[in-house]
C-alpha cells in the first residue's frame, strides 16, 4: 500500500535534504534489525537503544529527525523516554510503534507528545512515508488511532469542560478522522473532502494538539468508561 | 482456542459477568469455594455466536452481576458500589440507606462492616500480556482510577451526623450512656478492620497497574498502619472506659486498664513469633501459587496455540499464502490474548471481529477492523453484520486487493458500518442488477430490515460498501 500513502513531495524533500536520521528504539533486537533492513536505504539509522535510559542517552546525543519508539519498553515505557528527551530538547520528534492495540498505552504515548502512532505490521513502504511526514512536522494517524481518538471524543467525554475549544473536534476534523478510520490515506481524504493534502495534514494536526491538550480528567474517565485503566 | 486460554493468572479472578446471579447480599459468595478452574472458560478468540436470536438486551436484566466488593469508584470499602450494582439501583440511593441505617441504633454502621468482611471482593481483569508489561515496568504508570466526589462525601457525613442528631434529641435513638461507647467501639473496630483490608486492597493495586500516592498508606506494615491500629485500639479502650466511667467504677479505671494491657501485652509476645511466622508462610505460598498458575496457563497457552501454528507451518513451508494465513491468524489470537479487550458479550463490536476474523481465515487477506462505539446486537444489526461480512467476503474474493479495511461506527441512533477495499473495483450499474451477491445478500438484506446499503466504485480506485442501520 507504499503508493497510496506516499505523497511525491516529500520524497522529493528529502532528497534534496539528504536521507532524515533515525534513530530506533525497541527492546526486540530482531525487530530492529528487520525494521533496519526495511527502512535502511531510504532512511539513515543512527543509532539503535534497547531500553528507556539508553534512549535517552542515544537521543539526546544523535538529535535524530525522528524517532521509532515501542510503546512498551523497560524502564517506564515509551512515555518515560518522550517525557526526559522533551525536558531537554522539546522540539524532538517521535513516532510511536507498537504490537498493543490498547487504547490507553497508544492514547498515553500520543498525549506524552509523540506525533503519531503505527502498528508494527506496518509495511516498510508505509513506515518510511510516516517517518518522512512525522519528520515534516505533520501527524501520522493509523485507521486505528483515529477510531480511538473518534471514540475518546465521542459521546462519553464531550460533556462540560473548562477548556471548551480544545475538547471538541471541529466537523471537519471529525470528518477527515472518520475517512482515515475508514483506511483512507492522506491523498484520498483529500480528493474525498475536495481539500489540499496540506489542508487533510493541518486538520490533524490540529486534532493531535487537541488530543494532547485537552482536559486530562475527561480522557482519563473515557478509558475508566472503557475499563481500561 | 481452548479451555485453558482465558484461564487468569489468579484462581478468584475471573469475569462475572456472563454467569447467571444466584448469590445473596447475605455473603454466600465469600463462604463458597472459588469456582474458576471449573467454570467454563471464555476463550478470547472465539468469539460468541453471531446468531444469538433473543434480545440481549433482555437476558441482561435477567443476569444481575454477583454482589461485589467494588474498588473502582469506592468511597470506603465498595461495598455501597458492588451492592448497588447487583441491585441495580442508583449507588446514592445504597450509600444514603446506610447512613440511614447507620443512624438507627447504629444498623447500618454493623451491615456496612459485615458486608465488607463477607462480601469478595470484584476480580481485576486485565490482559495478561498487559499485567506482564505493567509488572515490568514497560509500561507507564497508570493514572488513579478512583477520584472521590468530597464534595457528596461531605454531603454524606453532614447528613448523617444530622440524622444522628435528631434521633438522639427526639430520643429514638440508643440512650445517650450507651450512645458514646457504642460510636467510640465502631469507629475504633472499624479503624482496624481497614487497615486489614487495606492490604488486600494495595494487592489488587498493584495489579491495576499501582498508585503511588495511596501506596505509604496501604503498605503492608508502614508506620500509618501501625498509627491506625493504635489508635483504633486506644477508641475501643475509650468505649470501655466511658462504660467503666457511667457505672461509677471510674476510680478502677487505670488499674482495669493496666491489667488489661498487660494482658495483652503478654499475650501480643508469646503470639508474635507464631503470627510473624504464619503470615510470611502464607504470602509465600500465595505468591507461589499466583507463579505456578501464571506458569501453567502460559504452557498450556503456548502449546495449544503457538505449537501447534508452528507444527503447521513447517508442514506447508512450500505454501506461502497458507503460511503468511497461518502467521497472521496466530498474531491475531495471540495479540487479543495478551491485549484484547474482552468481548464477552453479543455485541456489534464482538460480532464483527468475528465476522472479520472468519474472513481473514478463510480468504486470507487481512482485514482491518475499526470500531467507534458499540451496541447490543438485534436482529437488524445482525442482519447489518451478515451483510457486511458478505461485502468483506466480496472484496476479498473480487477485489485482489491486498487489505481489506473495516470501519463500524455506533452513534445515538444509527450503526453505519464501512468495508473498502483497493483492488480493482466495477461498474456498479451494470454489474448490481444481475449479481446476487451484491444485490440479495447486501442491498436486498439491509432494505428488508430497514437499512440501506450503497456502494462505490470506480475501476481504478477499489470498491467502498456504506451500510447503515437504524438501532
Amino acid at each position: 500500500m507504499s503508493e497510496t500513502m506516499s505523497e511525491p513531495s516529500s520524497q522529493t524533500a528529502a532528497a534534496q535534504r539528504g536521507p532524515y536520521r533515525v534513530v530506533i528504539v525497541d527492546d526486540h533486537a530482531m525487530f530492529r534489525t528487520g525494521v533496519k533492513a526495511e527502512i535502511g536505504r531510504s532512511v539513515a539509522v543512527v543509532g539503535e537503544a534497547a531500553d528507556a535510559d539508553r534512549a535517552i542517552a542515544v537521543i539526546l546525543q544523535t538529535r535524530p529527525d525522528v524517532v521509532l519508539l515501542d510503546v512498551h519498553l523497560p524502564g517506564g515505557g515509551g512515555v518515560e523516554v518522550i517525557r526526559k528527551v522533551h525536558e531537554k530538547n522539546p522540539e524532538q520528534k517521535f513516532l510511536a510503534l507498537s504490537v498493543s492495540d490498547a487504547a490507553e498505552d497508544v492514547i498515553g504515548v500520543i498525549r506524552a507528545g509523540a506525533r503519531g502512532y503505527v502498528t508494527k505490521s506496518i509495511s516498510g513502504g508505509e513506515l518510511i512515508d510516516a517517518i518522512h511526514r512525522v519528520a515534516e512536522g505533520d501527524a501520522v494517524f493509523s485507521p486505528r488511532l483515529a477510531g480511538f481518538v473518534l471514540d475518546a471524543f465521542s459521546g462519553s467525554i464531550d460533556l462540560a469542560t473548562v477548556d471548551e475549544d480544545l475538547d471538541r473536534l471541529s466537523q471537519r476534523e471529525r470528518e477527515v478522522l472518520r475517512l482515515i478510520a475508514r483506511g483512507y490515506a492522506y491523498k484520498e481524504v483529500a480528493k474525498e473532502l475536495f481539500i489540499s493534502i496540506k489542508t487533510v495534514e493541518t486538520h490533524v494536526s490540529s486534532v493531535l494538539r487537541k488530543l494532547q491538550l485537552s482536559n486530562r480528567h475527561q480522557l482519563t474517565r473515557w478509558a475508566t468508561d472503557r475499563r481500561l485503566v | 482456542m481452548t479451555a485453558t486460554d482465558s484461564s487468569q493468572l489468579e484462581p478468584d479472578t475471573h469475569h462475572e459477568t456472563g454467569r447467571p446471579q444466584d448469590a445473596h447480599v447475605d455473603g454466600q459468595g465469600a463462604q463458597s469455594p472459588p469456582t474458576a478452574r471449573t467454570e467454563s472458560p471464555q476463550p478470547t478468540a472465539a468469539l460468541p455466536p453471531v446468531s444469538v436470536g433473543s434480545d440481549s438486551s433482555q437476558a441482561d436484566s435477567d443476569e444481575r452481576p454477583r454482589a461485589t466488593r467494588v474498588a473502582e469508584g469506592a468511597w470506603l470499602g465498595g461495598v455501597c458500589t458492588g451492592l448497588a450494582r447487583h441491585l441495580g439501583w442508583p449507588v446514592m440511593a445504597v450509600r444514603i440507606a446506610f447512613v440511614a441505617l447507620a443512624t438507627f441504633q447504629f444498623i447500618g454502621v454493623i451491615a456496612y462492616g459485615a458486608l465488607w468482611l463477607l462480601l469478595p471482593p470484584e476480580p481485576t481483569v486485565k490482559a495478561p500480556g498487559l499485567e506482564s508489561a505493567s509488572r515490568a515496568g514497560m509500561r507507564a504508570e497508570s493514572k488513579s482510577k478512583r477520584r472521590i466526589d468530597w464534595g457528596m462525601l461531605l454531603a454524606l457525613i453532614a447528613l448523617g451526623i444530622g440524622l444522628l442528631w435528631i434521633m438522639q434529641n427526639t430520643g429514638l435513638g440508643i440512650s445517650s450512656k450507651l450512645f458514646w461507647p457504642v460510636a467510640f467501639a465502631c469507629a475504633g473496630a472499624a479503624l482496624v478492620w481497614r487497615q486489614a483490608d487495606s492490604t488486600q486492597q494495595k494487592r489488587w493495586r498493584d495489579e491495576a497497574g499501582g498508585k503511588a500516592w495511596l501506596a505509604p498508606f496501604v503498605a503492608r506494615g508502614g508506620w500509618p498502619s501501625l498509627v491506625r491500629v493504635i489508635v483504633g485500639l486506644g477508641l475501643v479502650g475509650a468505649a470501655f472506659g466511658i462504660v467503666l466511667a457511667q457505672r461509677g467504677q471510674i476510680s478502677h479505671l487505670p488499674e482495669v486498664m493496666a491489667m488489661t494491657m498487660l494482658a495483652l501485652a503478654g499475650l501480643a509476645i508469646v503470639l508474635a513469633p507464631w503470627l510473624h511466622r504464619s503470615r510470611s508462610a502464607l504470602n509465600q505460598a500465595r505468591a507461589e501459587k499466583v507463579r505456578a498458575d501464571a506458569r501453567a496457563d502460559m504452557a498450556a497457552h503456548l502449546h495449544d496455540s503457538v505449537l501447534q501454528t508452528l507444527a503447521m507451518i513447517q508442514r506447508q513451508a512450500d505454501d506461502p499464502k497458507a503460511v503468511q494465513q497461518l502467521a497472521r491468524r496466530q498474531e491475531r489470537e495471540l495479540r487479543n490474548w495478551l491485549y484484547g479487550d474482552w468481548l464477552h458479550e453479543a455485541t456489534l463490536k464482538a460480532a464483527l471481529t468475528a465476522a472479520a476474523a472468519e474472513v481473514e481465515d478463510e480468504r486470507g487477506v487481512p482485514v482491518e477492523l475499526v470500531t467507534v462505539g458499540d451496541c447490543d446486537t438485534s436482529d437488524s444489526i445482525q442482519a447489518l453484520v451478515r451483510a457486511a461480512r458478505e461485502a468483506m467476503v466480496n472484496a476479498a474474493k473480487h477485489s485482489d486487493a491486498d487489505k481489506i479495511d473495516v470501519y463500524a461506527e455506533v452513534d445515538e441512533d444509527s450503526v453505519e458500518v464501512f468495508v473498502r477495499d483497493r483492488g480493482k473495483g466495477f461498474d456498479v450499474d451494470a454489474v448490481a442488477e444481475d449479481r446476487m451477491g451484491v444485490k440479495g445478500s447486501i442491498i436486498d438484506r439491509m432494505a428488508r430490515h430497514g437499512g440501506s446499503a450503497t456502494i462505490r466504485s470506480a475501476p481504478d480506485g477499489g470498491t467502498e460498501v456504506r451500510l447503515e442501520m437504524k438501532r
